[in-house]
């Protein structure tokens, strides 16, 4: 292997292997939150209320 | 009250909770064309475009090493400072600025360990070495390490707001360091070169088929710079609501302890007996 593909390699298989990580991440948050809401008994009435609430763009 | 309605610009993923997963259209199309461009960059650095006279195929490495860096430097860390900023200023402060300098921070480190390493892969047999401590090199593994430094920081527990304006003053000394690895190579003298398309005198260093796919890499990069801060900025979002849940869902059940305690003891005379 040769110094180009190495790097190639390396810069590619990184980007792949955060961008899969992030998105496994984000589903396992998305899926917390479900869990979460459904222990405090939020409705999804509540739900987009509170989601245009602190922390939103200003 | 405000309600969240799916239209054009939006998808949502339904769930038993509700609507509750808004993820933008304009992000995804992003994050295509990224891999697009990033397809066509490798295809054209790796089979298109002709060995350098000097370097030979070792310049091939030149077509992802600055972009990855650009990324690194200007948009992350200037991202992460321009949030930081905002968020320190009051008349702007909002939980938006300081978990998108947060989100910048992160994929900053991914990309900041890429530079190292894809620099570290043209230096060892142009230069000879793995490393050296050279001004440019010293300077963004500092960058990295202060990256990294932030990311530690934002994991001790706090208040929302007091560890907001902590990470953004940590974010603002990460951000001091941007200039210095920039100007490193004429401030000091460095074994890195200076400017790789341009010189101090705007002379292009890069031509035809090797500019236009230098240039497509600087775009696939950015591209998909955007669209890891996207998803990393809803991570943030997520985390933070789902911290606030769980918080209430304590609370509730506390206060629920705490009643049928007190019910408890309103029924209970204090010497035991019931009444």
């Amino acid at each position: 292997m040769s110094y180009v593909d190495a790097g190639y390699i390396a810069a590619l298989g990184a980007m792949f292997v955060y961008g899969v990580g992030l998105v496994l991440r984000r589903r396992r948050w998305e899926r917390a939150r479900q869990v979460a809401r459904s222990d405090a008994g939020v409705t999804p009435a509540t739900d987009a209320s509170a989601a245009a609430a602190p922390g939103g763009h200003p | 009250m405000t309600t969240l309605v799916p239209n054009d610009a939006v998808t949502t993923s339904a769930s038993p909770a509700g609507p509750s997963v808004v993820r933008p259209r304009w992000l995804s199309v992003v994050g295509v064309l990224g891999v697009l461009t990033m397809i066509a960059t490798v295809w054209l650095g790796l089979w298109i475009t002709p060995p350098d006279q000097v370097q030979g195929n070792l310049a091939r490495l030149l077509y992802i090493h600055p972009p990855i860096a650009t990324v690194a430097l200007y948009w992350a860390g200037g991202v992460a400072a321009a949030g930081s900023l905002l968020y320190l200023w009051p008349r702007t402060r909002s939980l938006f600025w300081d978990r998108l300098a947060a989100a910048a921070v992160e994929v900053g480190a991914v990309f900041s360990a890429l530079t190292l390493i894809t620099g570290s892969l043209w230096g060892r047999p142009v230069w000879g070495v793995w490393w050296t401590w050279d001004a440019r090199l010293t300077s963004t593994a500092l960058l990295l390490l202060l990256e990294l430094g932030y990311m530690a920081l934002r994991r001790v527990p706090a208040d929302p707001a007091i560890r907001a304006r902590r990470c953004a003053v940590a974010a603002l000394l990460v951000a001091v360091d941007v200039p210095i690895v920039h100007f490193s190579v004429d401030w000091w003298q460095t074994l890195h070169q200076g400017g790789t398309i341009l010189d101090p005198g705007f002379h292009l260093h890069v031509h035809g088929s090797m500019l236009w796919t230098l240039l497509l890499g600087f775009i696939s990069f950015s591209l998909l710079f955007v669209w890891f801060l996207g998803v990393r900025y809803r991570i943030e979002v997520l985390q933070d609501e789902v911290g606030d849940q769980e918080l209430e869902v304590s609370l509730s059940e506390r206060w629920s302890e705490t009643n049928a305690i007190g019910t408890l003891g309103s029924s209970t005379s204090p010497d035991g007996d019931r009444s």
